[in-house]
């Protein structure tokens, strides 16, 4: 297209872009239905994904339901099957609970006896001597090995007090980063290079650990980007998420769209979800959110502290009925009184 | 009477001055008509109250019913009650300021360190890191909670609980209304505005009521039921109630009651106000009608979807508006609309009589063809209805300035509109066309943008009443401009199904029409010359075809099946498909829009979807049972494909009850196994596929099933795979395999046990054509359920997500700078889309 074309494609003042926004996102919500009856099956991914991501991404929720952290190695041990392997015992987040087939009470002596699991140590690549120790270290009993089987003495008979140490013990973390999630080993196809996939988000504190490429860490959890990197990378975050999920169920949405909505939500620096808690609840019109939602919350608000509705929005222009302050009715045309006595002794 | 535009609205609580001065009459009888029927003085349907019953005179105003807006009436409660829904609000106030001297309870420095006494601004947020911003106010009035003494007089604060919706205790002594008054009513108007109250328009004092403000009838007009009995409005019922109380409460007072007989009826009326204000208030069991239904009190008059601001405010009913059913015809054009006589003759379009055309409209009005005048409305806003027997006096008095108005006729601009409008093209303008018939008719092409089909779909028509607002719906709305989706750009109006077939096979390589042929399809588009003669009198039909396209095209791009040239106005190679003729990211379309503009572009879709349809139509195309039979070769390849994929999955699952089978690097041993079946049985479907392609392209025979595929008319080689081969996989909302049912994890007693086979977990075999065994159609409706259930769940949440976005976003628009602003103005985007361009046209840019 010749560059003087341009102007021909460029957006038109006034444009309710937002509505459009909306619309665009809105409208294939009803056809992500449909599609999963042809393409379910296909290939079953772990995180959730479809119209539940959407919906969860737009709400800015703080936690992402499935969170995914992609973690890259650096260059040097990227290749090697060993080494990636280590940095998955170094990371993967193991609870207690996980690995212990059987747990034992005796209450009379004051101990806990641990049955493990061999096939999950050996899959969260420790040892029962490594559990032990661990258990040692971070709660100060004594323990004692034997084969598949730890013994914990706790010191007191007191049955509450024993019960209470059994569920400390079961919930914490032997090995691994706490918030990092089991971590999976993959392979890429192409470049044949290892990386880890974590089942969990606190890249905070993956970032750092030695081994880790830091410029290639990608996570799903908006808000712990949002933390780490900032708002603006947030925004990134929003509008590459959205797209992904939209480009899975194959649905064409253009960026722009999805980028107007990423910037409404983190406009004011922070995120906010679009809902009642989010943008819509602080919108400046009083009217508007008394149509929205929770209508007597708002008028109530409005009337002890005296809030003035300017009727700046669609909403409340709708409501009294007057023209829309977008698209044409942004436009006002205005006249001089002279110009008008003007015409009018002309005639 | 002056009329202004609203400028601003400011909200208060209103002040008992004005309570008083506003409710004209003091009601004190708690009913509502005598034995006479007649309204009794001083009760709920005083006539001072308004009038509805036409013909009655109002006593306040001496209007009639039509003109009178209703006064306000007031009942005088004998005890005071607190407004429920302020109790929050009288909470916030008693906890922040001190008993003993009637001031906040921060001294002057600390008030500083909050932020001052200056108004509460709703921008003045305090960055907060991790939670996000906070308000100054809300960390000043949790400061003022946990207070345990007056920083001004040190008094002690004593311990206030509070409980919703209007009950304050201090040491177990449940504080009455009035004595909460007497509290509220000694903080200083300065103090309340450092907590942000507006004083000046907001008494704390004015929350406790001692006048009720009693709504006038016409708010709730009385109804008279078929049997000539009244039945009064709810509001009305809770209104009597009221006062009932209010009366016995006195007369116990002026008995000299005992106190515990006084406070239990106080309490009573305080119940009262409270459900009457709001009848689902938590803690609070609601006032019920005798039915025992929940009465819908005022605040059920607001709140939710059918509540004033959503079902009358955000949304009103309108005039000049038609519905009926739809239906389909190819000689009405993409922007026209075929609108019954019926409907026609009664819907009107204005026309506005000035100097200039007051002979015309004179003509017009005594005319009796078609279009006729059916109201005429004089300056004064008087409507008058045209009969034969006052046309003459009508016609005297014409002049410029009154308005006709006429029936629609030919050309008239129309908004046609389908719910649920999910999008901008749910709207859009055409232009009428009357037809006889008693059905919408549009173009097939434009039923795509509506989401529409013709199984009984029902839609909406509205004529625009102002000058302005046809022209905005004409430049703006016109179904020929909207041909690009602004969600994408994607072509969304243009050739259907049977249409792209006929096209398909027009501009096949060698395919002839004889000289009438020719003529008659040309015809049909409106062309009257013939292309050139190929040979022996016949014509090539993509010649015929051609001679639809804008003169001097210049068009290339590559389909699914090769290359398409167009040079100067003429197909000269390739096939056209659902690609370059259909909806999508029709490449063709978006050049024809940008070098000869919407309405050559409108002419072409219009024109090639009628040539194409009518080509089918002459060259014949069905579908049957015939195109689904197999031969021996494709019987023998899927005999073969189905043994070998079971055989192979076998293995696995053998090498897996043996523990020989190698875990996917990341997943569990079970769950590799489940997803290399699931791959496998992936595989087995697409290789069907491929293998019909191939047999259908190498027995050259014409097989219209696999015609529609390959022009990309409707349906996929996945649909073909199932009537001709076997179903496949029958998936579970989870996206596995189907494993349950009974507690031995199958779904049905004929599978074993841990079965983990193909056929036991919801891998059809059998195909459409061959016909499913019970195991099978079992499985099958098992897939059908889930994806019936999903749906209706999401459709749901797909429709909540959708109002949530569109109320967060509705205000943003385009700046004159090309950034996107706020109704606040605030900044949303500094440039839209970062490149100012219309998604609209993002596609088109891609051709050159």
């Amino acid at each position: 297209m010749a560059k003087e074309d341009k102007n021909r494609f460029l957006v038109q003042y006034g444009e309710a872009v937002g509505t459009i926004a909306a619309q665009s996102l809105g409208e294939p919500g009803t056809q992500m239905i449909l599609r999963t009856f042809h393409y379910a099956g296909v290939e079953s991914t772990m995180s959730t994904s479809g119209l539940p991501r959407i919906v969860e991404l737009v709400d800015a929720k703080k936690k992402p339901t499935t969170p995914i952290t992609y973690i890259y190695l650096d260059k040097d041990i990227a290749k090697s099957f060993e080494k990636a392997d280590e940095m998955i015992r170094k990371i993967s987040e193991v609870t207690m609970s996980s690995v212990v087939r059987r747990v034992d009470e005796n209450f009379a002596k004051g101990k806990i006896r641990l049955i493990l699991s061999s096939q999950e140590i050996e899959a969260a690549r420790i040892t029962p001597k490594s559990v032990a120790s661990k258990i040692s270290k971070d709660f100060g009993f004594e323990t004692k090995v034997d084969g598949r089987i730890i013994e914990i003495k706790i010191g007191t008979r007191d049955p509450k007090k024993v019960r209470s140490e059994r569920v400390r013990i079961m919930n914490s973390v032997i090995s691994g980063i706490d918030g990092a999630g089991k971590v999976t080993l993959r392979q890429d196809d192409k470049t044949k290079e290892f990386y880890l996939v974590a089942a969990g988000s606190d890249i905070e504190s993956l970032i750092d650990i030695q081994g880790v490429d830091s410029t290639r860490i990608i996570t799903n959890d908006v808000f712990a980007i949002y933390r780490l990197f900032g708002v603006e990378a947030a925004r990134n975050s929003i509008v590459s998420e959205l797209a992904k999920t939209l480009d899975e169920q194959r649905i064409g949405v253009s960026r722009r769209h999805l980028s107007l909505i990423a910037d409404a939500m983190t406009a004011r620096g922070n995120i906010k979800g679009v809902g009642r808690h989010g943008l819509s609840g602080e919108k400046g019109s009083v009217l508007a959110r008394a149509a929205y939602e929770e209508t007597i919350k708002h008028l109530v608000h409005a009337a002890v502290y005296g809030e003035i509705d300017h009727m700046n929005g669609v909403t409340e222009n709708v409501l009294i009925g007057k023209q829309v302050p977008v698209g044409t009715g942004t436009v006002k045309l205005a006249i001089r009184k002279e110009d008008l006595s003007r015409t009018a002794k002309k005639k | 009477m002056k009329t202004e535009a609203i400028n601003h609205i400011k909200f208060g609580v209103m002040n008992p001055e004005y309570v008083k001065a506003l409710g004209v009459v003091k009601l004190t009888v708690p009913d509502t008509y005598n034995e006479d029927g007649y309204p009794i003085d001083g009760g709920l349907l005083d006539q001072r109250l308004g009038v509805i019953d036409p013909g009655l005179i109002c006593k306040t105003c001496g209007a009639r019913a039509k003109s009178c807006p209703g006064h306000f009436g007031r009942i005088e409660l004998v005890r005071p009650a607190i407004h429920s829904e302020f109790g929050k609000t009288l909470y916030m106030i008693l906890q922040s300021t001190c008993r003993n001297c009637n001031k906040l309870l921060l001294n002057d420095e600390s008030i500083a360190k909050y932020g001052g006494g200056k108004p509460i601004d709703p921008d003045a947020l305090v960055a907060d890191g991790e939670e996000g911003a906070t308000e100054v106010k809300s960390v000043m009035l949790k400061r003022l909670k946990d207070i345990k003494r007056c920083e001004r007089c040190g008094t002690q604060k004593k311990k206030l609980k509070f409980s919703l919706p209007t009950y304050f205790y201090v040491d177990d002594y449940k504080l009455k209304p009035n004595e909460i008054r007497d509290m509220v009513s000694k903080v200083s108007n300065d103090d309340l505005e450092i907590l942000g109250v507006d004083a000046e328009n907001a008494r704390p004092e004015w929350l406790i009521i001692d006048i009720l403000l009693v709504p006038p009838v016409n708010v709730r007009p009385s109804i008279t039921l078929e049997s000539g009995e009244r039945s009064e409005d709810e509001l009305t019922h809770k209104l009597v109630d009221i006062m009932r109380i209010n009366q016995r409460l006195e007369q116990n007072l002026n008995a000299g009651a005992p106190q515990i007989i006084i406070d239990d009826l106080w309490e009573l009326l305080q119940y009262h106000v409270t459900t009457y204000f709001n009848n689902e208030t938590s803690n609070i069991p609601p006032a019920r009608h005798r039915s025992g239904r929940a009465l819908k009190t005022l605040t059920q008059r607001l709140k939710g979807k059918e509540g004033r601001f959503r079902y009358n405010l955000s949304g009103k009913r309108v005039n000049y508006s038609a519905r009926t059913v739809i239906s389909v015809d190819p000689n009405v054009d993409i922007d026209e609309v075929g609108v019954p006589f019926a409907i026609a003759s009664k819907l009107t379009v204005p026309f506005y009589i000035t100097e200039w055309n007051i002979e015309h409209a004179k003509k017009m009005l005594m005319s009796t063809d078609y279009p006729a005048v059916l109201n005429v409305i004089s300056k004064d806003g008087k409507r008058k209805r045209v009969i034969e027997t006052n046309k003459e006096e009508i016609l005297k008095e014409l002049a410029a300035g009154d308005v006709m108005e006429r029936q629609l006729v030919d050309g008239d601009i129309v908004l046609f509109n389908r719910q649920p409008s999910l999008h901008r093209m749910s709207i859009m303008a055409h232009k009428a066309k009357v037809l006889p018939g008693k059905t919408f008719r549009i173009n097939l092409c434009v039923a795509a943008p509506y989401n529409a089909d013709f199984d009984g779909d029902e839609m909406n028509l509205h004529v625009p009443q102002t000058l302005e607002a046809r022209a905005e719906a004409k430049i703006l709305m016109m179904s020929s401009h909207q041909v690009f989706s602004p969600r994408e750009g994607n072509v969304i109006i243009g050739t259907e199904q049977d249409g792209i077939t006929g096209a398909y096979e027009m501009t096949a390589e060698g395919n002839y029409v004889t000289k009438e042929e020719a003529v008659y399809l040309l015809a049909l588009a409106g062309v009257y010359e013939l292309p050139k003669e190929a040979k022996n009198g016949m014509y090539m039909a993509r010649d015929v075809f051609s001679m639809l396209l804008p003169e001097g095209l210049n068009f290339e791009t590559e389909t699914k099946k090769g290359h398409v040239k167009i040079k100067d106005g003429k197909l000269v190679e390739g096939r056209l498909d659902n690609g370059t003729i259909g909806r999508g990211g029709n490449q063709l379309f978006m050049k024809i829009r940008a070098d000869y503009g919407f309405e050559e572009l409108k002419k072409f879709i219009y024109r090639s979807s009628k040539m194409v349809d009518a080509y089918v139509t002459l060259m014949g195309f069905s579908l049957g049972v015939k195109e689904y039979v197999n031969d021996q070769r494709l019987v023998k390849d899927r005999e073969r494909m189905l043994n070998e994929t079971m055989e192979k999955i076998k293995k696995l699952i053998v090498d897996y009850n043996d523990g020989k089978l190698e875990a996917l690097v990341g997943y569990t041993l079970k769950s590799s196994l489940e997803r290399m079946i699931i791959a496998e049985l992936n595989l087995v479907r697409d290789m069907a596929g491929k293998d019909i392609l191939k047999a259908k392209a190498d027995m050259k025979e014409n097989n219209t099933a696999m015609n529609m595929v390959s022009s990309g008319a409707r349906g996929n080689i996945l649909n073909v795979v199932q009537m001709m081969m076997f179903l496949g996989q029958q998936a579970t909302i989870s996206g596995g395999r189907i494993n349950r049912g009974y507690a031995t994890r199958r779904a049905l007693p004929h599978i074993l046990p841990g079965d983990l086979s193909p056929k036991g977990r919801g891998f059809i075999t059998t195909s459409f054509y061959g016909g499913l065994d019970p195991i099978d159609l079992f499985m099958h409706a098992v897939g059908s359920r889930g994806s019936e259930i999903y749906k209706a769940l999401l459709t749901a949440r797909s429709g909540y997500l959708y109002r949530r976005l569109s109320n967060a976003l509705q205000d943003y628009y385009v700046d004159v700078d090309y950034s996107v602003r706020d109704a606040s103005n605030n900044l949303i985007e500094t440039q839209y889309g970062g490149d100012m361009i219309d998604p609209m046209y993002t596609k088109i840019n891609d051709i050159e």
